[in-house]
């Protein structure tokens, strides 16, 4: 296919999404042709991103690209405009360009402030690509915080009755833990340069701290990792997550749990392991216990939550916990499901959130309490959640199945012939705790007797977009479950320096 | 027979030309202002702006030179010319509608020349008393202007409390100049690094240090000499108030490098040893910035807030003195640069809202974003600027400064301070973007802005943008600009 060689993928899918949000922000507020400019754009974007997949896989290095710009060249510093996508990249954005059309299509009945809804969406789009594309430390930084605006926007807007304080305690708490982030990205191009111009290049800078003695290496990946853990989020630095998902709008939680916590999860994999591998080894059992610690606690806490929603965003903290858990074993075959999981997760929650809003909407909360027999009420709703449900408790033959089992799998491995063979439980439990608090949640809201407590005369089923949006993601899940090699396919080519 | 050599005359005042410039325009103001208030703004505009085309022309010529042995021009000298010149266009153009003064007062545009030519002079002067001679001009124009607001009692008030805080500085840092006099015998800055360099540790040579920090402290809103900065940014009209946020704290800040980063520290930066005086700085930087981003946070008036928050910004740039390399000192003047754009920027909106009516409470700011949708966005941009938000010029200057701090790892702590400052910073302002963007307001009338701010606001606004996408040029100018400072 020489016809697709010359098209500047990598510019596009930033370039295309941008415009997007330009348009939709100047089409008028109270007409609904801002849906259609973000569907449009949107759109576009997934083609554009599978065309390029389908480069990248038919290329003669499969799944590696990279471009590069100089953008300001001073005898100070030195920044490029430095684009890099490999298999992991690719799968995050084909992941992100997904939700984004899914999202636009969900949230077409949005008729508050419309245009700004959806050229927030659309600009989260620009970042999140940009996060996963970049190869220049201050590029990566920059996309990093722009990310934040949309998503503080989405949720002081559009959100919940405590929409305000959760959306700058979000804020705040992922801007400080990028600032320490900051801190090191300093440091790591201080000690690259050696007297001479600052260089930010990932290249460069992995190039010149090569011979860097254990001790610095351990603490310049605690820090890169304390940015990176606030953003998963990993216990202790998950309290802003249940806040900001239960009070953002649908799109916004689909985003925020799909895509933005990925973020951090992959800035783990491609900074931290891959510029420090013997302080990823100084960290290892230390990620093994936040992982453990997060992956139960996360389930544990679900098991308490009334709201819904709530309960969703604290299995995010579990889930998210099992991808450190597959880093954590700094074995090619963890980290390949980490990655893994970290697509799945994204397919899987994008669903539950989406549940979440429509009872919500629906049946006028999410209070699992005053719930109950939807069923008989919205039957195509039913079988969304249900289908949600089970996909993330990891029942064989969905996506989330093959993403644990491998990681745990991995875990295993690494145990193996230790004394430490038994915190192979911990991992196993939390599925325990997993099944238990989805299919309880489930039988209290959706089966048993009708609920009494809120009136369902006016409750209706499914609207058309909002069941075309779900299907959609429903039956990558099922796909993906059924062939997970279509995945691994493109994750088997990911090279990461601190992964044996 | 006597005759006039206009070429060597032309030769002679050229260091000086932008200077005279202003000073001509200065003494033809208050013969226009008579007529219109207007054309006298719009005519002091041009006349910074073709300051502007002379400076930028002379330094792109490469030119050097001295005037009477007391002022020269330079790479540093013309950069600070150019953003004074700045400092001065903004200003004007934000006067233009007048509302805060009485009309048809030509002088204030005078005293804004003035007091910039006395700016321009501090930057490019090479001895103590010239030093002192520019310091004077520009502070004395600046109380005056200070009570422009003549029916006002705040303003009055605010003029006599920095007249008497100004006095007592002036006071101060002349007491010290007469010990560094007294200590080396001479007032030619090169002669003095000559002198300090062997100089011993004593009694006067440490009455000399401490008086010149506390003169030049209160100068440049220093914690602990910051107290009269608030009441008077809020006292003062506010294109006054946005001529001192940006414009008077450079020229503190240029007087300050001048006499610790090259008297006190020169020999230091060349042997590589660190001065007593650099961990008085680092100290004193960290205690500013967080003295002024923890009260700012309590602040409910905009224009409060952002003179608090100008305190944090001096804590900033204070960090150039303790790191003391080429980079932060390139990364000090860049973020100078980018605080005339951000600050400035945030003035005019404040002002251009005054001017309408609409008061300077956070909550006056609700539902902005309907009233004057592009007055709110370009205000957002300048308060994320200020927060240090991606990719605004603001990142740039925060990322370039705090990064040179690093280097050599003294200082890690203090880049630790700054961060979480910035962070605190953050919370402040997204108040008011939270009051423009999220809060309903109880209006929603559209709001009519008067077209010399839309212009000024516009400047900033591209300026912040380009700058923070672009900062290539412009680090490079500062580089040219701190070499010619610290190798003259």
């Amino acid at each position: 296919m020489d016809l697709f060689n010359d098209i500047p993928f990598m510019v596009l899918l930033l370039l295309v999404p941008l415009m997007g949000a330009v348009f939709a922000a100047f089409t008028h507020r109270n007409r609904n042709n801002a849906k259609w400019v973000a569907i449009i754009f949107s759109a576009v974007t997934l083609a554009l991103t599978m065309v390029y997949a389908y480069v990248m896989a038919t290329a003669t290095v499969p799944y590696l690209d990279a471009d590069s710009w100089t953008w300001i060249d001073t005898d100070y510093i030195v920044i490029s405009f430095s684009l890099y996508v490999d298999g992991m990249s690719l799968l995050m954005m084909a992941l992100t360009a997904l939700l984004v059309l899914v999202v636009s299509i969900f949230s077409s009945s949005e008729s508050n402030s419309a245009n700004t809804f959806f050229a927030l969406i659309l600009a989260m789009e620009v970042g999140l690509m940009g996060v996963y594309m970049a190869h220049d430390y201050f590029l990566f930084y920059i996309f990093w915080e722009v990310t934040l605006i949309p998503m503080y926007f989405l949720i002081s807007g559009w959100g919940g009755p405590r929409r305000h304080y959760a959306a700058i305690k979000f804020f705040i708490y992922t801007h400080v833990a990028s600032l320490v982030m900051l801190i090191a990205i300093f440091a790591m191009a201080t000690e690259a340069a050696a007297g001479g111009p600052l260089n930010f290049g990932f290249d460069e800078v992995k190039l010149a701290l090569a011979g860097m003695d254990t001790f610095m290496q351990a603490a310049l990946f605690g820090m890169l990792f304390l940015g990176f853990a606030a953003k998963m989020p990993l216990v202790p630095f998950h309290t802003w997550l249940p806040d900001a998902h239960v009070e953002a709008p649908t799109a916004g939680s689909v985003l925020l749990a799909g895509v933005m916590l990925k973020m951090g999860s992959y800035g783990i994999i491609r900074v931290c392991l891959d510029v420090f591998p013997e302080g990823a080894k100084a960290w290892q059992s230390a990620m093994i216990v936040i992982a453990l610690v997060a992956i139960i606690y996360g389930a544990y806490a679900c098991i308490a939550q009334n709201d819904l929603k709530k309960m969703v965003a604290f299995s995010s903290i579990s889930h998210m916990g099992m991808v450190l858990l597959g880093i954590a074993t700094l074995s090619s075959i963890g980290v390949s499901f980490a990655i893994f999981q970290m697509f799945a997760h994204g397919l899987i929650t994008a669903v539950l959130f989406m549940v979440c809003g429509l009872v919500g909407h629906n049946a006028g909360t999410r209070e699992i309490s005053l719930l109950g027999g939807l069923a008989g009420k919205m039957p195509i709703f039913a079988a969304f959640m249900m289908f949600g449900f089970l996909a993330s408790l990891g029942l064989p033959g969905l996506v989330g199945f093959v993403a644990e089992f491998g990681i745990i799998y991995s875990f295993f491995e690494y145990l193996q012939g230790t004394e430490y063979l038994w915190a192979v439980m911990f991992a196993l439990a939390s599925l325990l705790l997993t099944a238990g608090y989805y299919l309880w949640a489930m039988q209290r809201s959706i089966f048993g007797r009708e609920t009494d407590k809120i009136d369902l005369s006016h409750v209706h089923d499914v609207s058309k977009p909002e069941g075309i949006s779900m299907g959609i993601v429903c039956a990558l899940i099922a796909l993906f479950g059924l062939m997970p090699g279509i995945v691994m396919k493109v994750i088997e080519t990911v090279q990461i320096a601190g992964v044996v | 027979m006597v005759s006039f050599d206009i070429t060597a005359f032309i030769d002679y005042v050229k260091p000086i030309a932008p200077h005279l410039i202003l000073i001509v325009a200065a003494l033809l103001a208050p013969a226009i202002g008579s007529r219109s208030e207007k054309m006298t703004a719009v005519f002091m505009t041009l006349a910074a702006l073709s300051a502007i085309g002379v400076t930028a022309y002379m330094m792109y010529d490469g030119y050097t030179g001295t005037f009477a042995g007391m002022y020269s021009f330079n790479d540093f000298a013309g950069l600070m010319a150019l953003l004074f010149l700045t400092v001065l266009s903004i200003t004007s153009l934000m006067s233009v509608p007048g509302t805060e003064r009485r009309r048809r007062n030509g002088e204030y545009f005078s005293l804004l020349a003035i007091a910039t030519v006395g700016m321009m002079l501090v930057c490019s002067a090479d001895e103590l008393i010239s030093l002192f001679i520019g310091i004077e001009l520009a502070s004395i124009m600046s109380f005056a202007l200070v009570a422009m607001k003549k029916n006002d009692p705040r303003s009055s008030e605010a003029a006599v409390k920095y007249l008497i805080t100004g006095g007592l500085s002036t006071a101060l840092f002349i007491y010290g100049m007469s010990l560094i006099y007294g200590l080396t015998g001479t007032l030619n800055i090169s002669g003095i690094i000559d002198h300090l360099a062997a100089a011993d540790v004593t009694w006067s040579y440490m009455i000399a240090t401490v008086t010149l920090l506390a003169g030049f402290g209160f100068k440049i809103g220093m914690v602990p000499f910051h107290a009269w900065v608030p009441d008077v940014y809020d006292g003062a009209p506010t294109p006054v108030t946005t001529f001192l946020a940006i414009g008077s704290k450079k020229m503190g800040f240029v007087v300050f490098f001048k006499i610790f980063l090259m008297l006190f520290m020169a020999s230091h930066l060349i042997t590589g040893t660190t001065h007593q005086l650099q961990w008085v700085f680092a100290i004193l930087a960290a205690i500013t910035m967080t003295v002024g981003n923890i009260v700012a946070v309590s602040q409910t008036s905009v224009k409060r807030m952002l003179a608090y928050s100008s305190i944090a910004q001096a804590g900033y740039i204070l960090i150039v003195l303790p790191v003391a390399t080429d980079y932060a000192m390139m990364g000090g003047l860049f973020y100078m640069i980018a605080h005339v754009f951000m600050k400035g920027g945030a003035f005019v909106v404040v002002a251009a809202l005054a001017a309408r009516g609409v008061g300077e409470n956070i909550s006056d700011y609700r539902g902005l974003s309907k009233r004057a949708p592009l007055l709110a966005f370009a205000m957002l941009l300048f308060l994320f600027s200020l927060a240090g938000i991606p990719p605004l010029v603001g990142f740039d200057a925060k990322f370039i400064l705090f990064s040179s701090a690093l280097e050599g790892g003294t200082w890690t702590w203090l880049v630790a301070v700054a961060v979480i400052n910035s962070a605190i910073s953050l919370y402040y302002y997204a108040k008011v973007v939270k009051a423009m963007y999220v809060d309903k307001g109880t209006t929603k009338d559209r709001l009519k802005i008067h077209f010399s701010f839309k212009v000024a606001v516009a400047v900033c606004a591209v300026a912040v943008v380009v700058i923070g996408v672009f900062p290539g040029p412009i680090i490079d100018l500062c580089g040219l600009g701190a070499d010619a400072f610290l190798h003259p």
